[in-house]
């Protein structure tokens, strides 16, 4: 076991085009992080990289206290699980598992005991003459594993090991894949496109776009203070909501200012954050989370006028899609368009532009699709965003405590 | 179990039974079809193998004899024992060989390299050796014929090289036979998933050892498809040997063949005779490899 480290990791393609740009990230001893991001973010070639399967145009990866820039795959001394899992074909369950051991010279008594105790770790002990046409998507999954635990190697590399399996397979996966790490304590670096699959497994989640690294932070820390207005978009689902607003500051007091209406910003709040008082008078974007999103009834907070458009019932709760009259953000250039609404369809009141709100509200709430609704904003719940830059107002550098928001 | 609700009506049966006679119908007529069409093929050979065990006046009589009456082996020692046989016999093999080896070394490595590399001009290599095969033979006879007869005053290669040298239609036989060879084996390559060599790389196989224990294992269909053309066409090509080897000596069995017809008529039996076991080389080499062909290719390798 070791520790996985990116200094200034830099990789062209074809001389000009950049797959990742400057990473610095470290994996520690143990721990599983995860790399998530859009299709086409330099999170796979990040991956292929430590692997030695692609160059390092810049930088250095250090795989415990190694540099292996200049090694050979097979010196790094690591395991990957391929997306298509990349079972040998001709060979059968137990070569498949045995091949990295036989590779490395294990004795045949060796190999055999390793095998066979992984096989029935995982499941597979009836199965080691199949080849893996005859095996399922799960179990060729399983093998895929398997195949990288038996090497006992420094660190996983795994790129997107379950977007193959259908979703509840993938499910199950991903449980048992996190409880494998766990009771193996080995180093993982974990690649996927799946902002789910990454909140759920990873102890940190380190979130790539256009070959930036944007954030690393705990799941929980990435959803409560995204950095900026990509990582706020892209870390949860549904995803927050986000629109423009204007921040004005009336004698000491500041405000936002939402369409119409008016939520003024409590002075502890201000308080907490004091780089929002810089932005007074200039448009910022603001988000929310569907589940700080409101029915008015009940809860405090300033009231938005808005229509129901679409109730989703999910069973447990439901989601609300609520149009109130507000800017929608125009920037789709610094958020992750995929997790995005399609823009606003019919006009809550054609003069004004308007903004689709998604709401998580409680089940028993009898909603009708063309309703008016009142919902419910606390402005301690909204995220601000320079409209620039797209950096949260206040940087995630400056401390923020938890009770600032609760 | 008491109540079951009906969600959707049950198909009504008599619906159901006329199309199906139909398709019966119809499929008899496709076997029909196909054994009308497999006769056409395999009678010329049933009719070479019987010619080549009737007495010449059964072969010539105006009556034709479905079945040899009176078979023999006659035509058999007359065709082994006919001037030159065991020469076109070591010629042939020869030749076969070394195509069937060389084409294979060759064509593996120009498709290796044209699947798993990218390099400038690559595109234009793969649509050229397409292009190649669009020119007939019988174009190239003339220019060839005249390039190996100059080549057979340079010193160095003419040992090897030039007209009426083995060596010279190996090289021609190359020609036609590796365009095709590197395609095939370019299709079965891109068939391999480059993840299947990256894995045994990280899995601490060497570039060579990942290519020799995963990728050679899983194109081998192809290279036996590979062969099998190689080997057929070596095998049966007569108009490059006839014009490009002259002396008897150095004739293969396809020329050989050819000298059982002669200004005054053409030795039927013999003929077939020698025909019937030119063909058999090939009929062996194409059951030994074949077993090969059938095993599953890559399935299983990956999700697809």
């Amino acid at each position: 076991m070791a520790e996985l480290q990116f200094i200034h990791v830099s990789k062209v393609y074809g001389g000009d085009t950049p797959a990742v740009r400057d990473l610095n990230l470290e994996v520690k001893e143990g721990e599983f992080v995860v790399l998530v991001g859009p299709s086409g973010c330099g999170k796979t070639t990040a991956l292929r990289m430590v692997a030695g399967l692609e160059e390092i145009t810049d930088g250095e990866i250090r795989i415990g206290d190694r540099v292996v820039n200049e090694l050979a795959p097979r010196e790094r001394d690591i395991a990957m699980v391929f997306q298509n899992y990349a079972l040998y074909p001709h060979k059968n369950v137990y070569e498949n598992l045995a091949f990295g051991l036989r590779m490395r010279k294990v004795s045949k008594a060796e190999q055999q005991r390793r095998v066979e105790a992984i096989a029935s770790k995982l499941g597979l002990a009836d199965m080691l003459h199949r080849r893996p046409a005859q095996l399922s998507g799960g179990q060729r999954q399983r093998v895929a594993m398997g195949r990288a635990i038996v090497r006992e190697p420094k660190a996983f590399l795994m790129d997107e090991p379950l977007s193959n399996l259908d979703a509840k397979l993938r499910v199950q996966m991903r449980a048992e894949i996190a409880r494998i790490q766990q009771a193996l304590e080995v180093t993982t670096l974990y690649v996927t496109h799946d902002q789910v699959e990454a909140m759920t497994m990873g102890h940190r989640v380190a979130v790539m776009r256009d070959g930036l690294l944007q954030q690393v932070d705990t799941p929980q820390r990435l959803y409560d203070f995204p950095a900026n207005l990509f990582v706020a978009s892209f870390v949860g689902s549904p995803p927050m909501n986000l629109l423009e607003a204007t921040l004005e500051a009336d004698g000491g007091r500041l405000s936002c200012r939402l369409g119409d209406t008016e939520l003024e910003l409590p002075g502890d709040l201000v308080a907490e954050r004091p780089a929002l008082a810089g932005y007074a008078g200039r448009r910022v974007a603001v988000g929310i989370r569907p589940e700080d999103v409101r029915e008015a009834s009940g809860w405090d907070g300033t009231r938005v006028a808005g229509r129901i458009l679409l109730v989703e019932a999910l069973g447990a709760e439901q989601l609300v899609h609520i149009e109130i009259a507000a800017t929608p953000l125009e920037r789709t250039e610094l958020v992750d368009t995929a997790s995005q609404l399609p823009g606003p369809t019919l006009g809550f009141n054609e003069a004004e532009r308007a903004v689709t709100l998604l709401g998580r509200f409680d089940r028993h709430l009898l909603l009708v699709p063309g309703e008016a609704v009142e919902v419910a904003i606390d402005p301690r719940l909204l995220h601000f965003f320079d409209l620039e830059t797209g950096v949260a107002i206040p940087t995630a550098d400056v401390p923020v405590t938890v009770q600032v928001l609760h | 179990m008491s109540s079951v609700t009906q969600i959707a009506p049950t198909p009504v049966a008599p619906v159901v039974t006329r199309p199906r006679g139909r398709r019966r119908l119809r499929k008899a007529g496709w076997n029909v079809l196909g054994l009308l069409v497999l006769l056409v093929m395999v009678f010329p050979v049933y009719w070479m193998v019987a010619t080549a065990f009737k007495p010449g006046h059964d072969i010539l009589s105006y009556t034709p004899q479905w079945v040899p009456a009176h078979p023999t082996l006659s035509n058999f020692t007359d065709a082994i024992h006919t001037q030159y046989f065991w020469d076109a016999v070591k010629n042939s093999l020869i030749i076969v060989t070394v195509v069937v080896g060389l084409s294979l070394v060759l064509a593996f490595l120009a498709a290796l390299a044209l699947a798993k590399f990218r390099f400038y001009g690559r595109k234009p290599f793969i649509v050229l050796i397409l292009g190649v095969q669009m020119v007939p033979l019988a174009a190239l006879i003339i220019p060839l014929y005249i390039m190996m007869s100059r080549l057979n005053d340079v010193k160095g290669v003419n040992h090897v090289l030039g007209v009426d040298k083995l060596g010279g239609v190996i090289a021609m036989y190359l020609t036609f036979v590796l365009p095709f060879a590197v395609w095939t084996l370019r299709g079965f390559l891109l068939g391999v998933p480059k993840e299947l060599e990256e894995s045994a790389m990280v899995d601490g196989a060497t570039r060579f050892g990942a290519f020799v224990r995963i990728l050679l294992p899983l194109v081998g269909p192809g290279l036996v498809a590979t062969s099998i053309f190689a080997f057929i066409q070596a095998w049966n090509e007569f108009i490059i040997a006839y014009v490009f080897l002259h002396t008897p000596q150095k004739q293969t069995l396809m020329v050989w063949l050819a000298s059982f017809t002669t200004l005054r008529g053409t030795d039927w039996g013999p003929l077939m005779a020698g025909a019937t076991l030119c063909s058999l080389p090939v009929i062996v080499f194409f059951l030994l490899v074949q077993r090969r062909i059938a095993f599953g290719l890559t399935a299983g390798a990956v999700k697809g």
